[in-house]
């Protein structure tokens, strides 16, 4: 490896793989287009566009659920449903949006597309077991909308018991059912990213190489596989529980209730660490990319990912705090709470340093990206708010907490899901889209998600607690306010929707690197080949070696 | 063991791997991968019992009184014995013997067999004993201690759980044994059954713990 | 009595030292939070407008050690958010531990309403009485699933277990009465399991203690009995059951279906309820009434009575009103 570090200007750069000289017909999306082709396809990327166009299905699902639930809440007598259908709308978003879109989001769709092509290998390592997973969550979401349709389950997504295993009179079984089998097409997905990240780089593409991106995911895929087994294992015993009543969780026999919310929580709260780092890899590749500029601090960002999936098994207990837990585990749990923010205040630090000095292009992916940065640092530190155990007594279980992890998977994830969604959407489809519609759409999505939340951090410190179908008059003014910011949220959503599928036939051909970006990604065409490169590709000697070049300590990569 | 493979043994490439060492590697990383999980499955679901069993001493010990702790002795030898064999089968795949691999693994399946009958007597032993307090048909032997149903509940759980897992496995044990039987297999597949034999080694180590957990903590 | 919040207002009512020593911790931890996050948005905005592409800004390296920076902006924010953690975590503990001399108050749980015990006997449902000035402590149990009881104006709330008692404790100091919650989902009615926590002053808490305690709000409470245990789902007008209406009803004949007519007294009331199947009505109803047998506790079937003995016109709207 060359010694010495380069000292701004341009990198030298190795020759890259010539533009794909294919026909239209040779590339993986226009190759062969049975729907055998389709539905028994091993490519990755085929795959990542079966689960796009799933997930995509999903979020409609659980967007208009929670459209139900703010339209129930512009009242606050709850005239305009009954409170079992509001249980019901609610249960059903919170499930469909977290097992059924953000957890698959971007890691089953951007991560099965692009971890192979980040790492110039040809395929995940197991590309049937690939395709399984996808099976595998279509028949969790068959069980889950089978719940649905034969009227719906009243639990909330967590499931607490005893409400859940004794008390509810809905369709829980079929839900616990779907949800348990999703959780396998989970771990399916992170141990192939696991193994194809450890064994099939490319020659040359050492640890400290890849994208962050690849770092994101590896990290998630390590929560994939240590968290989900036990969420397993508490459905299993709920499941066992609400079927032969087999007394775990219930005290009359022994058991404890409290014991579910550990196992619960011990999967859950990795989970939506799960349902976060792939957005920050998203992140990670959009602002260097629209800076120009290589991104800062690049080693921290990597172990920090690391040190987010490590640490986040370790703070469950501050969903907890007031369940009358003993003080020292909240202790315990408050203080771990608040050293794990701080790997994500080193990205979002170093994303900001990026910036800094680069040549920046404000296109429709860096706005997500920045809008992504300030919503995501003000989700994270209201989640400083809830770790502290004193502000935690007032506000948890209120509406604070629903503005706080909104800010996260919205303001965040989405944002995320989003931006990325437009960075690659060229390599994806071979198309661009819309700029104009893409910045205006971005900006409403920004405008119609403060309005809709926002409010509600007032609302939670004003005491008005989650979950209710019904509230006391003077938090009216605040819940319309809510509720029309999801009237300009949804229509925000729509716009991408139809702007991205018109450009499937009508936008303009993409090149093989419309941004100017680095990552094995942009060396071949748009779409790629169906085996991914013509001829091997050239592993670049650093990572995110664009133009600009910061001032960093000469040992940062070797 | 040898780690070196005889003449005419090993892996056919696939064709999104580079090398054969790659491809080797995967499916070795991957077994692993997928094995924790399981045994993370197997953890939590062991950790409840351990807790049921500290919350409730008298209990548990009632309860596993009425365990068939011989059964469970024998099955453990048993499924030991059936780990030495599969152990044996992937040292006579290295070596090229395919005859006597295939011997191995049928012997290992024999063995899972004779374990999951002897678990079925086990089962007949309980219900004819009235532990089985999820069939409300037959009262509870030990219903006026209700810890102890969860007790035995757990069991339950905890044993079919495993059982599943090892009726999957002698499953597509005997699927690969059939494939590995034809002309030319070792020279194509023979990792197969070095990434199988591990999940059957889990399978047993998942018993080695559930057995003192369950029968042997609790007299 | 009408709670002191009929407004939006900006700020909850703070009643205790603990309160208000919990508003302080939230207002400093926001002067921290905007020292951190202020500088970021502002150097994000000023970075893409000053670096735009094309723009003739100095994009030269500046030469700054970047593992310095990546450890000062490690620690130190670190450091800065731990103060908070040291003083909320204060907070709480004082917060669980009651001083031995408190009064307890029993508080039980279940769907879909709290009932109230104090040590002198009088019970409330849905309401709490308390006087300032004296600790107090609540002993929390729920009957069926998980609930939990939150009252913003203490900034406190602790979950209601099925199996073991929690505890919460306060010393109010200023007078008023403010919201009463259930914050843990705990199925159809969660939303309407609540109702006010009155702080009154020692004074006024005895007289309510001997005068009012028993009688007053026993309607209101007969009321909320006869909603909690579904007679309202079915016997209020609107409902697509059509259950004979109660109101007016106790004094009067009814007609039997045998035949007979009787009284509709305390005794026959009561018997009806634990045996709907017996004395069934004429007139074509069709007896789908279930038995709450072994569901009502004594004594609150007899406040249920005592409410339709003054239960002389339906509630006009929904049955499940918020409360004020």
């Amino acid at each position: 490896m060359s010694a010495s570090g380069s000292v701004g200007g341009t990198a030298r750069r190795e020759p890259h793989a010539p533009e794909a000289t294919l026909g239209r017909k040779a590339d993986y999306l226009h190759a062969d287009s049975t729907l055998r082709s389709w539905f028994l396809t091993t490519d990755h990327k085929r795959i990542a566009i079966l689960y796009l166009a799933s997930i995509t299905g999903f979020f409609v699902i659980g967007a208009v659920a929670a459209g139900v639930v703010r339209l129930a809440l512009i009242v606050p007598n709850g005239a305009i449903m009954t409170n079992d259908t509001y249980n019901k709308a609610f249960t059903i978003h919170g499930v469909v949006m977290v097992w059924f879109f953000l957890i698959p989001s971007i890691p089953a769709t951007f991560g099965n597309f692009l971890i192979p092509l980040m790492i110039g290998a040809k395929d995940l390592a197991f590309p049937k077991l690939n395709l399984t997973s996808w099976y595998v969550f279509m028949a969790g979401a068959f069980f889950t909308l089978v719940s649905l349709v034969l009227g719906g389950v009243d639990t909330g997504w967590t499931f607490y018991a005893p409400l859940s295993t004794a008390f509810s009179n809905t369709w829980v079984l079929p839900a616990l059912i779907g949800v348990t089998i999703v959780g396998f097409s989970s771990i399916l997905t992170g141990l192939n990213f696991v193994v194809t990240i450890h064994t099939m780089r490319a020659p040359g593409m050492t640890w400290f190489k890849l994208p962050i991106f690849v770092w994101a995911h590896y990290a998630t895929s390590l929560i994939f596989l240590l968290a989900t087994p036990v969420i397993t294992t508490a459905l299993i015993l709920l499941i066992m529980e609400r079927g032969f009543h087999i007394g775990v969780f219930d005290p009359a026999y022994g058991g404890d209730p409290v014991l579910f919310q550990h196992l619960f929580w011990f999967y859950s709260h990795p989970a939506v660490y799960i349902m976060v780092l792939p957005g920050m890899g998203v992140i990670s590749e959009i602002v260097p990319a629209f800076a120009q500029k290589k991104l800062f601090g690049y080693r921290f960002v990597a172990y920090a990912s690391i040190g987010l999936a490590s640490v986040t098994f370790f703070v469950w207990g501050h969903h907890m705090f007031v369940n009358g837990q003993s003080d020292l585990a909240s202790l315990v749990f408050s203080a771990l709470s608040f050293a794990v923010a701080v790997p994500s205040a080193v990205k979002v630090y170093n994303w900001t340093a990026t910036i800094h000095k680069g040549s920046l292009r404000l296109d429709t992916p860096m706005l997500y990206a920045m809008g992504y940065i300030g919503l995501f640092v003000l989700g994270g530190l209201t989640g400083l708010y809830l770790a502290t155990l004193a502000i935690n007594q007032h506000i948890h279980a209120t509406y604070f907490v629903v503005a706080h992890f909104h800010y996260i998977m919205v303001g965040g994830t989405v944002l995320a899901f989003l931006g990325g969604l437009h960075f690659w959407w060229p390599k994806f489809t071979g198309r661009m889209y819309s700029e104009p519609w893409g910045r205006v759409s971005a900006m409403l999505i920004f405008i119609g998600f403060n309005v809709t939340f926002f409010p509600q951090f007032i609302l939670g410190y004003l005491g008005m607690p989650r979950r209710y179908a019904t509230y006391p008059v003077e938090f009216q003014l605040l819940n319309v306010l809510s509720s029309a910011g999801a009237t300009i949220l949804a229509a925000g959503y729509i716009f991408p929707m139809l702007y991205l599928v018109y450009s499937l036939w009508f936008g303009r051909k993409a090149p093989a690197n419309p941004w100017n970006a680095k990552g094995l990604e942009w060396e071949t065409g748009s779409p790629p080949p169906k085996h991914n490169f013509l001829s091997p590709p050239a592993v670049p000697r650093i990572p995110y070696d664009y133009p600009i070049q910061a001032q960093e300590a000469q040992d940062q990569h070797g | 063991m040898s780690k070196e493979l005889a003449d005419g043994v090993g892996v056919a490439r696939a064709g999104h791997f580079e090398t054969v060492a790659q491809q080797r590697a995967a499916a070795t990383l991957g077994i692993w991968a997928w094995l924790i999980t399981e045994l993370l499955l197997f953890s939590a679901l062991f950790l409840v019992a351990l807790i049921v069993r500290i919350q409730h001493p008298e209990a548990t010990v009632a309860a596993a009184k009425h365990l068939k702790f011989w059964i469970g002795a024998t099955n453990t030898v048993v499924l030991i014995c059936s780990s030495l064999t599969m152990s044996m089968a992937i040292e006579f795949s290295r070596i090229g013997w395919q005859r006597a691999m295939v011997r191995a693994m049928l012997a290992t399946a024999a063995l899972g067999g004779l374990f999951l009958v002897l678990k079925g007597y086990e089962y007949y032993a309980d219900w004819d004993e009235h532990m089985m307090p999820f069939l409300g048909s037959r009262p509870f032997a030990l219903a006026e201690t209700p810890p102890a149903r969860l007790f035995v509940n757990l069991y339950y759980v905890a044993t079919i759980l495993h059982a599943v897992h090892l009726f999957t496995g002698i499953a597509l044990l005997l699927g690969m044994t059939w494939m590995a039987a034809k002309a030319g297999f070792l020279s194509r597949h023979q990792n197969w059954i070095e990434v199988y034999g591990l999940y059957w080694h889990f399978i047993d180590l998942v018993w080695i713990l559930a057995f003192p957990i369950l029968y042997v903590v609790n007299r | 009595m009408t709670p002191n919040h009929a407004a939006l207002e900006l700020w909850p009512a703070a009643v205790s030292g603990t309160a208000t020593e919990t508003d302080l911790l939230i207002l400093a931890f926001t002067v921290l939070t905007l020292l951190l996050t202020v500088p970021v948005f502002v150097a994000i905005t000023y970075f893409a407008l000053r670096y735009r592409e094309g723009s003739e800004a100095d994009r030269s390296p500046s030469g700054i050690r970047s593992n310095l920076i990546e450890i000062s902006w490690m620690l130190i924010p670190f450091l800065l958010t731990l103060i908070f953690f040291v003083w909320g975590a204060r907070v709480f503990i004082a917060s669980k531990n009651a001083p031995p001399d408190a009064m307890v108050i029993e508080a039980i749980g279940r769907q879909w309403m709290w009932k109230f015990q104090h040590p002198t006997g009088q019970a409330e449902i849905n309401d709490l009485h308390v006087p300032i000035g004296q600790p107090i402590r609540l002993r929390i149990i729920s009957q069926d699933v998980i609930h939990a009881l939150y009252l913003p104006a203490l900034r406190l709330q602790v979950a209601a277990l099925p199996d073991r008692y929690t505890d919460l404790w306060f010393k109010a100091d200023k007078i008023g009465t403010y919201h009463l919650y259930c914050s843990e989902y705990c199925g159809t009615d969660h939303s309407v399991m609540g109702g006010e926590i009155s702080f009154m002053n020692p004074g006024d808490y005895q007289d309510w203690l001997t005068h009012s305690g028993a009688q007053q709000g026993k309607v209101a409470a007969g009321r909320t009995l006869y909603e909690a245990y579904g007679c309202a789902g079915c016997h209020d007008p609107g409902s697509s059951v059509k259950a004979p209406s109660l109101a007016g009803l106790y004094g009067s004949p009814v007609k039997l279906a045998d035949g007979r007519t009787v009284t509709a007294d305390d005794a026959w009331l009561r018997e009806k309820i634990l045996n709907p199947n017996g004395d069934r009505l004429a007139e074509g109803y069709k007896q789908v009434m279930p038995s709450f047998a072994g569901r009502i506790p004594e004594g609150e079937l007899g406040t249920i009575i005592d409410f339709l003995k003054s239960y002389t016109a339906p509630a006009s709207g929904k049955a499940a009103q918020a409360t004020p």
